[in-house]
């Protein structure tokens, strides 16, 4: 790919990490998910190595 | 130092070319270290495709055949040494140790073979540590938190207060720009990465300028991922002022972790508490650096102030899930018979495995190269917080933690 303008001032940051913070809510549900799927018995004993 | 790391920023401005400056202007499949996303040089935007998902896919069986492996060499080696002279040692030898050396061995496989950058958006450490650490929230008595929380909110204020300003203070005397010290301040004071990327967003800092703050960060996380434990044996600290030592401490929180399973179980659970606390502080910071360079650094007419609704975008949920994980297992564990610790085992046995993928993307994300072009300035800042930060956890830990009992 080449830019015929010229090279820009590296680009911020965003304001706000988006992903960052759609990665914790993630984590957060899959957690809490894998937790209750142990307790209900899903995932049962001896089956994670 | 290269020119850019320390001349005032001025976001609004373009100019030439910086022969100093790396910004990618070819290979739309570049990755943005902070993010693991690709950028291109025009818009600095992630680009998501076929191939980008091919190649993450690629990294995602990379990072689970690491950690599959650590989890056989975990097992395994203790085995293999029984009865042989180097038995207590192949013993002591912990998943944390395995997985960051396989996580290095791969980077400089993927790094040799030029894949290293494609498939970095598969090396997810935050989002592994975080899952793990809601997984630990249910090996942690309910009552454990609550006795914790007073000492761990106590040691997070005064421990970010000080260490934030001491190192934004030495930052300035060495000609730092402001962003950079916004962004080292935040990384060394509050828990790593995941600061320096709130402080990015809030200070609008250049993405060269998070990528070796980030690089920093594991650079002095993963001796300390050693050290610490050992250190905290030779002092003869009980498990609880090792555990508040580690989590005040050590920047990121994987590495926190690492080094709390390294020292034992109690003092994972209480370095955990405490890093989790600072987590749950940093929100604060990154409100108030927002404030700060709004009104202060930029002057931006018209901004907004900013409030509850932004303390409450920048904080990490995760904490929630943390909390919610010791609840339900505190109940579940009073009302399940004796097979409620078993199957609370499957929920570490989960945990363990979550940390081990964290680990490994640790050593997969190490970077060289943007050390190089941060230069000495940044590096001599962070050593020497560092150094401040370990002194002040460790008296603060002490007095805090001093008659801890969960």
């Amino acid at each position: 790919m080449s830019d015929d303008r010229p090279t820009p001032e590296p680009a911020p940051t965003q304001p706000e990490s988006t992903l960052a913070f759609n990665e914790d809510w993630a984590a957060t549900v899959l957690g809490l998910v894998l937790l209750a799927l142990v307790l209900l018995g899903v995932i049962p004993t001896g089956l994670v190595p | 130092m290269t020119a850019d790391a320390t001349r005032p920023a001025d976001p609004g401005a373009t100019r030439p070319a910086d022969p100093d400056v790396t910004t990618p202007t070819t290979a739309p499949e570049t990755t943005a270290p902070e993010t693991g996303l690709p950028t291109t040089a025009k818009t600095g935007r992630g680009v998501r495709d076929g191939a980008f998902w091919a190649w993450t896919a690629v990294g995602l069986v990379v990072v689970f055949a690491l950690a599959a492996l650590t989890r056989y060499l975990e097992q395994g080696v203790p085995e293999w040494f029984a009865g042989t002279s180097v038995e207590d040692l192949a013993a002591a030898v912990e998943y944390p140790v395995y997985a960051i050396l396989l996580g290095l061995l791969g980077n400089v496989v993927v790094t040799v073979t030029g894949i290293r950058d494609r498939i970095a958006a598969a090396f997810r450490t935050e989002f592994f540590i975080k899952t793990g650490l809601v997984l630990l929230g249910a090996s942690i008595n309910l009552s454990v938190i609550v006795s914790a929380a007073g000492p761990a909110i106590a040691q997070a204020i005064l421990l970010i207060s000080a260490v934030f300003l001491f190192t934004w203070w030495l930052a300035g005397r060495f000609g730092l720009d402001d962003r950079l010290r916004a962004l080292l301040a935040s990384a060394v004071s509050i828990c790593g990465v995941s600061a320096a990327i709130a402080a990015a967003g809030a200070v609008r800092a250049r993405r060269e300028q998070l990528a070796y703050t980030a690089s920093l960060v594991i650079l002095f996380a993963l001796p300390s991922i050693f050290v610490l434990p050992w250190l905290a044996g030779v002092f003869g600290l009980s498990p609880a002022v090792a555990g508040a030592w580690i989590g005040g401490n050590i920047d990121t929180t994987a590495a926190v972790t690492a080094a709390g399973a390294l020292a034992g179980e109690e003092t994972l659970q209480i370095a955990s508490i405490v890093k989790v606390t600072q987590n749950a502080l940093m929100g604060v910071v990154a409100v108030a650096l927002t404030a700060y360079f709004a009104y202060k650094v930029d002057r931006t007419a018209g901004s907004a102030r900013p409030g509850a609704g932004e303390l409450w975008r920048r904080f990490p949920k995760f904490v929630l899930g943390f909390i919610a994980a010791s609840v339900i297992a505190t109940i579940y564990l009073r009302n399940a018979g004796s097979d409620g610790r078993a199957v609370i085992g499957v929920v570490n046995d989960l945990r363990t495995w979550f940390l081990i993928l964290a680990f490994v993307s640790i050593g997969l994300e190490f970077r060289v190269s943007s050390l190089r072009e941060a230069g000495w300035r940044p590096i001599a800042v962070f050593a020497s917080a560092t150094v401040f930060n370990l002194v002040v956890a460790l008296a603060l830990a002490s007095l805090l933690f001093r008659d801890f009992a969960g």
